[in-house]
C-alpha cells in the first residue's frame, strides 16, 4: 500500500491528469491570453490553451470566492408586496496553478466569511472548490510572501500542492478532498522516493534565499502594536493616494465590500454586493454627507492597520500575503511596502 | 446554510408623523412564524424597494412585539424613499445586529438618559423597556431621567411619548436651541441642563445623539464623577452588512455593527473615535 | 508626445505645465512620481494647487493665462545666466538672433508682475530647467485652451530648443491627450486642414494619392473647426451634422450659442454608447458599441497604437462606429464601405498614411503595438521623436508676445474663473463616469473651489450654493472652500449636466487653431438665499 500523503507525478502526465479532474468539475487555471496577460480562467479545451505556470496570474483567487459583483437576491415589488429569491447556486470546481500566497489569502477569507454565521455565497462556492497550488520555486519581482509566512510553500490549507522538480512535480495531499483525488487517479502517481525528498527540500531552501525585496513585515507588525504611526507617514502617504481602488481591487485580502439594489424594471430588481475600496472617502460617509474619516489625512491609515495592526493582534498573523500586486498598480507610490519601509526605518523616538 | 443577506417582508402598519423630519414606521413581519427578538440598543438592516439597506436603530420595546418601531429621520436616498411609503406598503427587514444595552446593569440605578434630535431613537428603545419592568421588584430602575435636545420647538419629536413618560414618571427636561414665541420650556443646548442635574455613584448615563453632542456630554459626565464603566452611548456608522464583513463600519479594530453599536466609555477610550476627538 | 512614456521615469527635470496629471493621466503622473522619487527635480507651472503641484519642488502659481510672460522671463534668465544650447541652437535651428533679441529688450521686473511670480522663483526655476541635459516639458490643455494657444505652445517649443532639450531620451516637449484615443483621432484627420497623418490637404500629390484609393475627389479647402462649426448659429452654413461620441451641448464654450446652432440645424444625427444631452436634441440618434463590444485600435499619448480585441459581442442593437459608418456611406452611393474586419480598414490606413505605413495588425499583435513613425513593414516604430531632424527640418524660434486674456477680472465681474477637470472620478461630461455608483458616491454633484480669504469677504460656508455668473450666463454651484485655488480666483469642472459650466465660459478663439479659450474667463458670484 503506497502513502497517499505524497506523491510524484511526471509532468508528462499533467495534462492527462487535469484531463480526467475536468470531467467532473469546472476546471481553473492562470491561462496566458492574446495579450499575454496570465490570468485564472475556466479550460474549455485543455490542449488549445495554454496553462502558464512561468508568470504571477495578475489577479488571485479572489474574483471567484468574493466577484467583483456578484447578485446576492433578486426581489420584486407588486401592489406594495416586497418579496426576495436566492441566488444561483455554485458549481464544482477545480483551481489548478494556484500560488501560496493566493491560498492563504483564501483561507483568511474563510475566516472573515465564517462568522457570526457563514456568509452563504461565498461559502457555497467554497464548499463546491478544491484548491491545487504550485510551491513557488522563483519569487516573482515584487513578491515578499517569506516575510508575511505565507510561502513560499505551504504546510497546510491545499487540497493538493506541487512543488516542480525539473521533470516532475512533488504532490502533497490535504485532508479531505485532495486525498481523495489522490487515492482516485493514483495510477498517475508513484511514491516518492529519497532522491525526490532531497530535492524537494533543496528547492525550498534555495526558493527562500532569492526574494529580491525585504521587507520588515514582521517588524512593522511588531512596532505597530506597540506605538502610533507618527502623523506625518499618513500624511505623506495620503497626499499620494489618489483614490483610485486598485490596491483594494487586486489585493487577495481585501474584502470589503458593498451591496447596492439595481432596479432592472419597475418592479423587479437584483441586490448586487460588489468590491469596495476604504481608501474611498464615499466609504465612510454618512447619509447626510457626515464623514468620520478625513481622507486628506488617513486615506491609508485603515487599510495598512487593518492588515499589519488589527490582524496580526486578532490573528496572529498579518493579513498581507506578499504578493506584491498592489506595488505595480499604485498610480502613487503608496503600496503597503512603501509603508512598511517608512515605519521601520524611522527612528524611535 | 441561510442566506444572510435577504431579507424578510414586513408591512407598515402605521405611521406616526413625528416632526418634519422624522416619521416612525411601525411595522409587522409579514411571516409571523419566524423567530424574532430583540434588546433595546440592537438595530435592523432595512431595505425598502430599488433603494438597498440602511442600518436603523430598533425605537420601540421587545415587550412590544410583535410591533416594531422604526424612527427614521430623512438624510438620503432611501430614508427619503422611506418618508414616501404609505401604510400598507412592505418593507424588509434582517438582523437584529449589533450588542444591545446591558440592561441587567441597570436594575435599580438611577438612569440618566441624555439625547438629541433622532438620538433618542434607540433610547426610546431602553426608557419603554424599563418602564414595562418598573413594577418588578428584580428588574426596575431606581429613577428615569431624561435630558432632550432639539433644534426648535418644531423640530422635536415624540412629543405625545415623552409626555406619556411623564406621567409615567419619568423625569422628562426638553430643551430647544432656538426657542420661538410659544416656547415655555428651556432655551439652550442640552448640555446647558446637565449641570442641573444630580450625578452620584449610582447613575448610569446613556447618551446618543450628534457626534459633537456625545463628546460634550461625556466630558461633563466625566467631570461630574461619572464612572467610566457607567456612560454609554452607541455609535452612528455607514453599513452595508451588518454582519461584521463590509467593512464600512471598521472603528479601529473593531466593527460597530458586532462589537457596538453601544460602547461604555471605557471601551471607547481604548480606540480612536471621533465622539472622543479633542 | 516626443518621448515614450517611460522615459519621463529617467527625466533629471520635469516641467509641467497646465496639466493636473495626477488626476488627468494617473498613468503618466505615476511615471513623474517615480522620476522623483529617484531624485528627479520637479517644476510645476498651475495656478491652482494640484496634488502633482503639492509633489513640485518648484510650484510657480502663476496668474491664469500669463504663460508666455512666464516663459519669456525663464528664457531670459537662461541667457543671462549663459545656459542656452549654443550647439544646438546653431546645428538644429534657425531664427534664434530675433528671439535673442526680443528676449533682451524684456523687462524681468515688469514680466514677474504679469505672472504674479516673484523674480527670485522664476530664476531658480529657469536654472533648474536650463542646467540639466535630461529636461522634460509636459503639457495639457491648461496650455492650449486659451486664446494665446498656440503661442503658449511655441514658447513651450522655444525653450525646449534654447536648451537643446529635445531629439533626446529623457528629453523632449509632451503635450498628454486626453482620451484614450484623441491622438489616434487627430492622427485619422479629424482635423480641419490635413489628411491622415498630418498629410497637407494643400499638396495635390496627397490629394491625388487619396482620389486614386477612395475614388472621389478630395476637397481642397480645409473644413470648419469644431467652435466654428457648434457656434454656427441659426442661419449657418451646415445643414446636417453628424457627431460621433461627443457631447458639444455640455462640452463646448458658451453653451447657449451650441444649443441654439444644433436645435435649428435641418438635420442632426448623433451616434454615442448612452442618450446624451447632444443625443437628445438628434432626429437621428445611433446606439453605438462601447470599447468593450468591437475591435480595433487606439492610438495613446505617445503615439502607440495598440490593439483592442472585442470582449462581449454588443448588447442589442449598438453596432461599432466603423459598421455605423460603412452602413451609411453605402446608402449614400460611397464606394470602398465595404471593408470585412478592421484589419482590412488598418490596411487602407497604412495604405494612405505614411507614418503608419508599417502599422499592420499582426505585427501590432505582438507586444505593446507600435510607436510612429512606423514607415514600412520593418520599421521598429520610433520610441522618440524629431532625432537628428524636426518635421520641418530646422526647428525655428518664433517670437511670441504676451497678450492678456480675453476677459480680465473687473468690477462686475472680480473673478476668474478656471475650468478643468474635477476629480480623478469623473471625465469629461460625465456621460460614462456617472454610470458608475461608486465613481459618483466619491464626486456626487458639481463643485466650486474656492479661496477662503474669497468666501469670508463674501460671507459664504463650505458647501453653500452659489449664483456664479459670466456675461454670458448664470448657474448655481455648491463651494467647497480651499487653499488649491488663489485669491481671486474660483475653479469647477464641467461634468455635471445639471450645472452646465460651459453657459459662462468664452467661444474666443485661438486664431491659428481654433480652439477657444475654456480655461478662463471672469465670473462674479454671489449668495443664493435657500441652499
Amino acid at each position: 500500500m503506497i502513502d497517499l500523503k505524497e506523491l510524484i507525478l511526471s509532468k508528462d502526465n499533467l495534462i492527462p491528469l487535469l484531463r480526467k479532474l475536468k470531467k467532473d468539475a469546472r476546471l481553473i487555471a492562470p491561462i496566458k491570453n492574446e495579450y499575454g496577460d496570465t490570468l485564472f480562467s475556466e479550460i474549455d479545451d485543455i490542449d488549445a490553451m495554454k496553462i502558464d505556470l512561468h508568470n504571477q496570474p495578475q489577479a488571485s483567487l479572489k474574483p471567484f470566492f468574493l466577484p467583483q459583483q456578484e447578485t446576492l437576491a433578486g426581489y420584486t415589488v407588486n401592489n406594495g408586496e416586497y418579496s426576495f429569491t436566492p441566488p444561483d447556486k455554485a458549481q464544482d470546481t477545480i483551481f489548478f496553478g494556484v500560488r501560496s500566497c493566493d491560498l492563504t489569502a483564501l483561507l483568511y477569507m474563510d475566516l472573515i466569511f465564517s462568522k457570526p454565521s457563514k456568509d452563504a455565497t461565498y461559502y457555497d462556492r467554497r464548499n463546491h472548490s478544491l484548491i491545487i497550488t504550485l510551491g513557488c520555486n522563483q519569487p516573482f519581482a515584487n513578491c515578499f510572501c517569506e516575510a508575511t509566512g505565507s510561502g513560499p510553500y505551504l504546510e497546510y490549507g491545499y487540497g493538493l500542492q506541487f512543488i516542480d522538480l525539473g521533470d516532475r512535480y512533488f504532490v502533497s495531499a490535504g485532508r479531505g478532498k485532495g486525498a481523495d483525488l489522490l487515492k482516485k487517479w493514483a495510477y498517475f502517481f508513484r511514491e516518492v522516493n529519497e532522491e525526490d525528498q532531497k530535492k524537494r527540500y533543496q528547492l525550498f531552501l534555495e526558493a527562500r534565499g532569492q526574494f529580491t525585496r525585504n521587507i520588515q513585515v514582521a517588524h512593522a507588525c511588531q512596532k505597530l502594536q506597540e506605538e502610533a504611526v507618527p502623523e506625518e507617514i499618513w500624511e505623506t502617504l495620503s497626499r499620494r493616494c489618489y483614490d483610485c481602488g486598485g490596491c483594494a481591487y487586486v489585493c487577495p485580502t481585501c474584502t470589503c465590500y458593498s451591496i447596492d439594489d439595481m432596479a432592472q424594471g419597475t418592479n423587479h430588481g437584483i441586490r448586487v454586493r460588489s468590491w469596495d475600496a476604504c481608501t474611498s472617502s464615499g466609504f465612510t460617509r454618512m447619509a447626510g454627507g457626515h464623514n468620520p474619516t478625513d481622507r486628506s489625512r488617513y486615506a491609508l491609515k485603515r487599510r495598512f492597520l487593518h492588515k499589519l495592526k488589527h490582524d496580526y493582534a486578532h490573528h496572529g498573523k498579518p493579513s498581507c500575503t506578499g504578493c506584491g500586486r498592489c506595488v505595480d498598480i499604485c498610480f502613487g507610490g503608496v503600496d503597503i511596502t512603501t509603508f512598511i519601509d517608512l515605519l521601520t526605518t524611522q527612528k524611535t523616538t | 446554510m441561510n442566506n444572510n443577506f435577504i431579507p424578510s417582508p414586513a408591512k407598515i402598519c402605521e405611521i406616526i408623523h413625528e416632526n418634519e423630519q422624522i416619521s416612525t414606521f411601525r411595522l409587522k413581519l409579514i411571516n409571523t412564524s419566524i423567530p424574532f427578538s430583540f434588546l433595546p440598543g440592537q438595530f435592523l438592516m432595512l431595505s425598502v424597494p430599488h433603494c438597498g439597506e440602511a442600518a436603523i436603530s430598533i425605537s420601540s420595546s421587545p415587550t412590544a412585539l410583535p410591533i416594531i418601531d422604526l424612527s427614521i429621520r430623512k438624510a438620503g436616498t432611501l430614508t427619503n424613499a422611506m418618508h414616501m411609503m404609505k401604510a400598507g406598503n412592505q418593507v424588509g427587514i434582517r438582523g437584529p445586529y449589533g450588542n444591545p444595552f446591558p440592561m441587567k446593569n441597570f436594575v435599580n440605578r438611577d438612569l440618566l438618559f441624555v439625547a438629541g434630535g433622532i438620538g433618542l431613537a434607540p433610547l426610546k428603545s431602553v426608557i419603554d423597556y424599563c418602564l414595562f419592568h418598573s413594577n418588578s421588584v428584580h428588574d426596575a430602575a431606581q429613577s428615569i431621567t431624561l435630558l432632550y435636545g432639539s433644534r426648535s420647538p418644531s423640530d422635536i419629536a415624540f412629543q405625545s411619548v415623552t409626555s406619556n413618560w411623564q406621567e409615567q414618571g419619568v423625569n422628562c427636561r426638553l430643551t430647544v436651541d432656538e426657542a420661538d414665541t410659544d416656547w415655555q420650556g428651556n432655551v439652550g443646548l442640552v448640555t446647558d441642563l446637565l449641570p442641573r442635574h444630580n450625578v452620584t455613584d449610582n447613575t448610569t448615563a446613556l447618551v446618543c445623539g450628534p457626534p459633537v453632542m456625545i463628546r460634550f456630554i461625556i466630558a461633563q459626565l466625566s467631570a461630574m464623577g461619572c464612572q467610566d464603566e457607567a456612560i454609554f452611548t452607541t455609535l452612528e456608522r455607514h453599513m452595508k452588512c451588518g454582519v461584521g464583513t463590509c467593512g464600512h463600519c471598521h472603528l479601529d479594530g473593531k466593527m460597530v455593527c458586532m462589537d457596538g453599536p453601544v460602547f461604555s466609555l471605557s471601551q471607547l477610550k481604548t480606540m480612536d473615535v471621533m465622539e472622543l476627538a479633542q | 508626445m516626443t518621448n515614450s512614456i517611460a522615459e519621463l521615469e529617467g527625466a533629471d527635470v520635469l516641467l509641467v505645465t497646465g496639466s493636473n496629471t495626477t488626476e488627468t493621466h494617473p498613468q503618466i503622473g505615476r511615471n513623474i512620481i517615480t522620476a522623483v522619487d529617484h531624485g528627479a527635480k520637479l517644476i510645476v507651472i498651475d495656478p491652482r494647487k494640484t496634488d502633482i503641484a503639492k509633489e513640485a519642488h518648484i510650484h510657480l502659481a502663476l496668474r491664469p493665462g500669463t504663460d508666455i510672460a512666464l516663459i519669456n522671463a525663464m528664457m531670459r534668465i537662461i541667457l543671462d545666466e549663459n545656459l542656452a544650447d549654443d550647439l544646438f541652437i546653431s546645428m538644429r535651428t534657425e531664427n534664434f538672433i530675433a528671439l535673442r533679441d526680443y528676449l533682451h529688450r524684456l523687462d524681468l521686473d515688469e514680466l514677474a508682475t504679469i505672472t504674479g511670480i516673484n523674480r527670485t522663483t522664476i530664476h531658480e526655476a529657469a536654472c533648474l530647467y536650463a542646467r540639466s541635459s535630461k529636461s522634460v516639458i509636459c503639457y495639457c490643455l491648461g496650455v492650449t485652451q486659451h486664446t494665446c494657444g498656440t503661442d503658449n505652445v511655441q514658447a513651450v517649443a522655444n525653450l525646449a530648443m534654447l536648451t537643446g532639450n529635445v531629439e533626446k531620451k529623457h528629453s523632449g516637449v509632451d503635450p498628454l491627450r486626453g482620451q484614450n484615443n484623441v491622438q489616434g483621432a487627430c492622427d485619422m484627420a479629424a482635423l480641419p486642414a490635413v489628411l491622415s497623418g498630418y498629410q497637407n490637404l494643400a499638396d495635390i500629390d496627397v490629394r491625388n494619392r487619396f482620389l486614386a484609393v477612395w475614388g472621389r475627389e478630395v476637397p481642397k479647402a480645409p473644413g470648419l473647426s469644431l467652435t466654428e462649426m457648434t457656434h454656427a448659429g441659426i442661419n449657418g452654413t451646415i445643414k446636417a451634422m453628424f457627431i460621433m461620441g461627443e457631447n458639444p451641448v455640455l462640452s463646448d464654450p458658451h453653451l447657449n450659442r451650441v444649443e441654439n446652432t444644433l436645435k435649428h440645424l435641418p438635420f442632426l444625427a448623433v451616434s454615442d454608447i448612452f442618450l446624451t444631452e447632444t443625443a437628445k436634441l438628434a432626429h437621428v440618434v445611433f446606439p453605438a458599441a462601447s470599447f468593450a463590444e468591437k475591435s480595433g485600435t487606439v492610438t495613446n499619448s505617445e503615439r502607440r497604437v495598440q490593439l483592442c480585441h472585442q470582449a462581449i459581442p454588443p448588447i442589442r442593437n449598438c453596432k461599432p462606429d466603423s459598421e455605423i459608418i460603412m452602413q451609411l456611406g453605402r446608402r449614400l452611393n460611397c464606394p470602398g464601405m465595404d471593408f470585412d474586419t478592421e484589419a482590412e480598414i488598418m490596411e487602407e490606413i497604412s495604405l494612405l498614411t505614411p507614418i503608419y505605413g508599417g502599422m499592420h495588425y499582426d505585427r501590432l499583435a505582438k507586444n505593446w503595438g507600435l510607436q510612429w513613425p512606423c514607415w514600412n513593414r520593418d520599421h521598429p516604430g520610433t520610441k522618440f521623436l524629431h532625432k537628428y531632424y524636426f518635421a520641418r527640418g530646422k526647428g525655428c524660434f518664433t517670437i511670441t508676445e504676451h497678450q492678456e486674456p480675453y476677459e480680465n477680472p473687473e468690477k462686475k465681474y472680480p473673478f476668474t474663473l478656471v475650468t478643468g477637470r474635477g476629480s480623478y472620478h469623473h471625465y469629461h461630461t460625465a456621460t460614462m463616469t456617472r454610470k458608475s455608483r461608486r465613481l459618483l458616491r466619491e464626486y456626487p454633484e458639481a463643485l466650486l473651489e474656492i479661496n477662503k480669504e474669497d468666501s469670508d469677504k463674501l460671507n459664504l460656508r463650505d458647501g453653500e450654493t452659489v449664483e456664479l455668473a459670466s456675461r454670458r450666463g448664470t448657474v448655481h454651484i455648491k463651494t467647497k472652500i480651499t487653499d488649491r485655488v488663489q485669491p481671486g480666483t474660483v475653479f469647477s469642472s464641467f461634468h455635471f449636466f445639471e450645472v452646465p459650466i460651459n453657459l459662462l465660459t468664452l467661444d474666443a478663439m485661438d486664431p491659428k487653431s481654433k480652439c477657444p479659450e475654456l480655461k478662463i474667463c471672469s465670473v462674479n458670484l454671489r449668495k443664493v438665499k435657500h441652499d
